[in-house]
């Protein structure tokens, strides 16, 4: 028998939601004998085995096949995973997790409400200011592809930042962000606002698999029942 | 691995650049990535060779030569000269190898703008030439000059002309930047004070409440936009929301943008759109003709340039003349331009003229075989 490896998150709520949600399923995993191991198995399943992984590895070990299913935000894969779309195939959006990214800028620049206005902001800034826009972002891929490709927007500097990017605009860091927001309040308590046309990525948690053409039927039943 | 590979043809471009005047020079393979990142813009990033120094500083393989020769120039604080290279630089390409010879020649700080636009078209074309290849090839030259006096003799808003400015030479880019000119505009929902200030055009009152939005969100003393920026981009959007958009100009700048004539013909063309539709640009299309005159002079046929007034580079440190010879199946083998904004953007203390060409040896080298 032929066992397949689905990857879970290794901890916090998308750990929990996942767990809850393959319950719901009727796969209920069992807690590993020693609680400091990140392989578990499921009751009455010996064809399926659970790898608990970070997050943002299970997108790239979905994209090389090292697992046969893993269960991650969409986000990851899209920005770790250079064009994802060959290389996992999107199973089932799971309801939670749910998360946008997005672009803000500071709620002052009220001239700036579109990707338009932000565009013509970013072809004058060096002209006003000596250098660049900034946007802080740890949404590299994504976002040159939404402000490059999509929006013809050239001008700007991306600024690595890998967390509290929100308070990079009022610590002088960047001008603007590109993050992942659930409810705005963080975004609203730091005077950012989010443009009218400024939504990247609408995120949840989904089940991906590699699109290699060979996703076992233990993985595709599951998926239905999802 | 292509002819160019061999050692024997590399020493043939290099007597080739030589002759025509140019000083031979070198620059290091592995460049500070920010001022290519700065200037081209992020997009590059996808394209280039990164890496990183023990200290952190971003590195890439020299993906062109322009910018670290004019670099080099900015260093040395050079007078007015000629820089001709050949080399390899690096980038990756959706066909073609990611490593791959070009040469060049940049004419860097002389002031004779027409016959350096000149000198460079013609060594273009008589390296290429040198080069022996029998193909057939065209050669394409386009004006930003030309396409920024239109948008300002048109009247249009600041803000659009620099988007367009930006888009010129993307055809994809500058259709949606038209389309979207072509939308009424919409006034962005304000607080009902700063509204009332702009609509009484009370610019000091309106400065002031965007400044008090800027300190509470900590951002006055941050370094980015200042509130007199916010308000005059305000003010200016207040007007632009009030007048429609003017169907007529977009057609004519439509128009514009479709010329596409022998160079021989078309300062007269120029002068006739022009006339046709009440447009002063009589600036732009006079220093049109004087390069005209000086490229004859360089010795070359205008009626075998085809100039079109589309063709441009989405980069803001071109400033007027564009080229590209491109062979009939549209490879583009040589490209150059003027880029007089350029120098200052690299941390020249003043204003240094520029001009050049880069020759792709690799697609030259294909088209011979």
């Amino acid at each position: 028998m032929s066992v397949v490896t689905l990857a879970l998150p290794s901890k916090g709520r998308l750990k929990e939601s996942a767990i809850e949600l393959l319950a719901g399923a009727g796969l209920e995993v069992l807690p590993p004998s020693d609680p400091r191991s990140y392989r578990a198995k499921v009751k009455g399943r010996d064809d399926i085995e659970v790898a608990y992984l970070s997050a943002s590895e299970i997108a790239r070990e979905v994209a090389a096949g090292n697992v046969d299913a893993g269960v991650t935000g969409e986000d990851l894969v899209r920005e770790k995973i250079f064009e994802s779309e060959n290389k996992v195939e999107l199973l089932a959006r799971l309801g939670f997790g749910s998360a946008d990214v997005i672009v803000a800028v500071p709620d002052a620049w009220f001239d700036v409400q579109t990707m338009s206005d932000l565009g013509e902001v970013a072809a004058s800034f060096r002209a006003n200011h000596g250098r660049r826009l900034r946007i802080a972002t740890k949404y590299w891929q994504l976002t040159q592809q939404f402000f490059s490709q999509m929006h013809g927007i050239q001008l700007y500097r991306i600024i690595e930042s890998l967390g509290a990017t929100e308070g990079a605009p009022a610590a002088g860091q960047a001008d603007i962000i590109v993050d992942i927001t659930t409810t705005g309040s963080t975004l609203r308590a730091n005077a950012l606002r989010v443009l009218d046309d400024g939504i990247v990525l609408k995120s949840e948690a989904c089940l991906f698999v590699p699109k290699n053409g060979k996703t076992s039927s233990v993985i595709l039943d599951l998926a239905k029942k999802l | 691995m292509t002819t160019f590979k061999s050692f024997g043809a590399r020493a043939d471009v290099e007597a080739i650049i030589v002759e025509r005047g140019a000083v031979r020079t070198d620059v290091p393979v592995l460049q500070p990535a920010d001022p290519f990142l700065d200037t081209a813009g992020e997009e590059l990033r996808r394209r280039i060779f990164l890496t990183q120094s023990e200290t952190g500083q971003a590195m890439c393989l020299r993906p062109e030569f322009t910018i670290p020769v004019c670099r080099l120039h900015v260093d040395q604080a050079s007078d007015a000269a000629r820089y001709g290279y050949v080399g390899t630089v690096f980038r990756q390409r959706q066909n073609g190898a990611s490593e791959f010879l070009q040469a060049g020649i940049e004419d860097i700080g002389h002031s004779d703008v027409m016959a350096a636009d000149a000198r460079s078209l013609a060594d273009a074309r008589t390296c290429v030439a040198a080069l022996n290849l029998q193909a057939n090839f065209e050669t394409l030259l386009g004006d930003q000059a030309v396409f920024d006096a239109v948008l300002k003799a048109l009247g249009i808003p600041a803000g659009w002309r620099l988007q367009l400015t930006h888009a010129f030479g993307d055809d994809g880019a500058l259709n949606a930047a038209l389309e979207k000119l072509a939308q009424p505009a919409k006034m962005p929902n304000l607080p009902e004070d700063l509204q009332a200030a702009l609509d009484a055009g009370n610019v000091a009152d309106a400065e002031a409440l965007v400044h008090s939005h800027l300190i509470d969100a900590s951002l006055a003393n941050a370094g980015g936009r200042g509130a007199p920026e916010i308000t005059s981009r305000l003010m200016a959007q207040l007007q632009v929301a009030k007048s429609a958009p003017d169907a007529g100009k977009l057609e004519t700048l439509r128009q514009f943008l479709g010329l596409r004539v022998s160079l021989n013909n078309a300062t007269s063309e120029l002068e006739a759109f022009e006339a046709n539709n009440g447009l002063d640009i009589a600036g732009a299309v006079a220093d049109f003709a004087k390069r005209n005159a000086a490229l004859v002079e360089a010795g070359l046929d205008l009626a075998s340039i085809t100039y079109d007034a589309s063709f441009g580079r989405p980069l803001d440190y071109y400033s007027g003349l564009v080229f590209e010879l491109r062979t009939a199946g549209g490879t583009v083998i040589a490209g150059g331009g003027r880029y007089d904004r350029l120098l200052s953007l690299l941390g020249a203390p003043s204003p240094i003229n520029g001009v050049g060409f880069s020759l792709w040896l690799d697609r030259i080298a294909e088209a011979q075989s």
